[in-house]
């Protein structure tokens, strides 16, 4: 049985791993807008020219929770901000393979030296395990090693 | 204090990220707009244009420009090119050997028609845009792609 100490390590883990991929996802997404956003639109899931709205605050957001999950700043809001964002990619990177949409990923890279990697159920259990480590920052034990709010 | 709360959190890191998306997006030079443009349908094709052109074919446009001898840009990955395609169409996994390829048989500003699966695939208009980028201005995107041509029993191959 995992100890209320050790599920405040385990928890520690997820969110500074957590954190850092979102980051690191952010960073290219961020520095490409332009290709990001139209790989939103292959997903064909967004109404009105919305994935450009998308690709503009996606990203930032991705930013913002992954440094919030490093520092233990909100860390409640984040972890429930990290889960819905994985939910939605799962959703949408889901419906796009059971469709057969001929698209680009755009999960990490948006590029064209990684252009070629196809949406695939790799992908989707990534999220899983993404979204499964959100759950256990709000599950944590103990609230500590954290920025903000002090308890 | 609200930020004591999930759901203030919540609220607090959205509209934080919202204001410094769009405040960023706004100042800096590779700034996208707000709502994605559609392209824009040609009413006529002229085989031959003076102004630099990127637009949307419908299937009539796209059989008439074929007729015409126009090439044909596969978009898609090879493994779908390989499966059956317009007949004729071209179909490169690297983008600088279209791009020479095409510029040494007719130049950037021969008309060029660019097509991928079918509506709704995104692969025509991006590399479209790449091809606009490498000074090619004669780009039309032929949105209804593979789908609609191959229904419309127009030619193919294998």
């Amino acid at each position: 049985m995992i100890t209320f100490a050790q599920r405040s390590v385990i928890a520690l883990l997820c969110r500074v791993i957590l954190g850092v991929i979102l980051i690191y996802a952010s960073i290219d997404k961020i520095v490409h807008p332009a290709e990001f956003a139209k790989a939103i639109g292959n997903y064909n899931v967004l109404p009105f020219g919305l994935e450009n709205l998308m690709g503009i605050v996606l990203p930032i957001l991705e930013l913002l929770v992954g440094t919030c999950l490093v520092l233990g700043i909100m860390l409640d809001g984040s972890a429930i901000i990290a889960a819905g964002m994985m939910a939605i990619f799962i959703i949408a990177l889901s419906q796009a393979l059971l469709r057969g949409i001929d698209i680009n990923c755009g999960c990490f890279k948006v590029t064209a030296e990684n252009a070629g990697q196809q949406v695939g159920i790799r992908r989707i259990i990534e999220d899983c395990i993404f979204m499964g480590m959100a759950f256990m920052v709000l599950s944590r034990g103990e609230r500590k090693w954290e920025l903000y709010p002090k308890t | 204090m609200i930020t004591q709360l999930p759901i203030g959190q919540i609220i607090v890191i959205t509209i934080t990220s919202t204001v410094l998306g769009l405040g960023i997006n706004a100042v800096r030079p590779e700034g996208i707009p707000l709502l994605a443009k559609e392209l824009a349908v040609a009413e006529e094709i002229e085989y031959t244009t003076a102004e630099p052109r990127l637009l949307a074919i419908t299937l009539d446009q796209a059989l008439d420009l074929y007729q015409k001898g126009t090439i044909f840009v596969d978009a898609r990955e090879p493994e779908y090119y390989q499966e059956g395609h317009i007949k004729g169409a071209w179909n490169f996994p690297f983008f600088l050997e279209l791009v020479f390829k095409l510029d040494s048989l007719q130049g950037k500003d021969a008309p060029l028609v660019i097509y991928c699966s079918g509506d709704e695939c995104g692969s025509s208009e991006d590399l479209a845009y790449e091809l606009q980028a490498e000074g090619f201005n004669n780009l039309l995107v032929f949105k209804g792609g593979w789908t609609a041509w191959n229904i419309s029993e127009h030619p193919i191959e294998p």
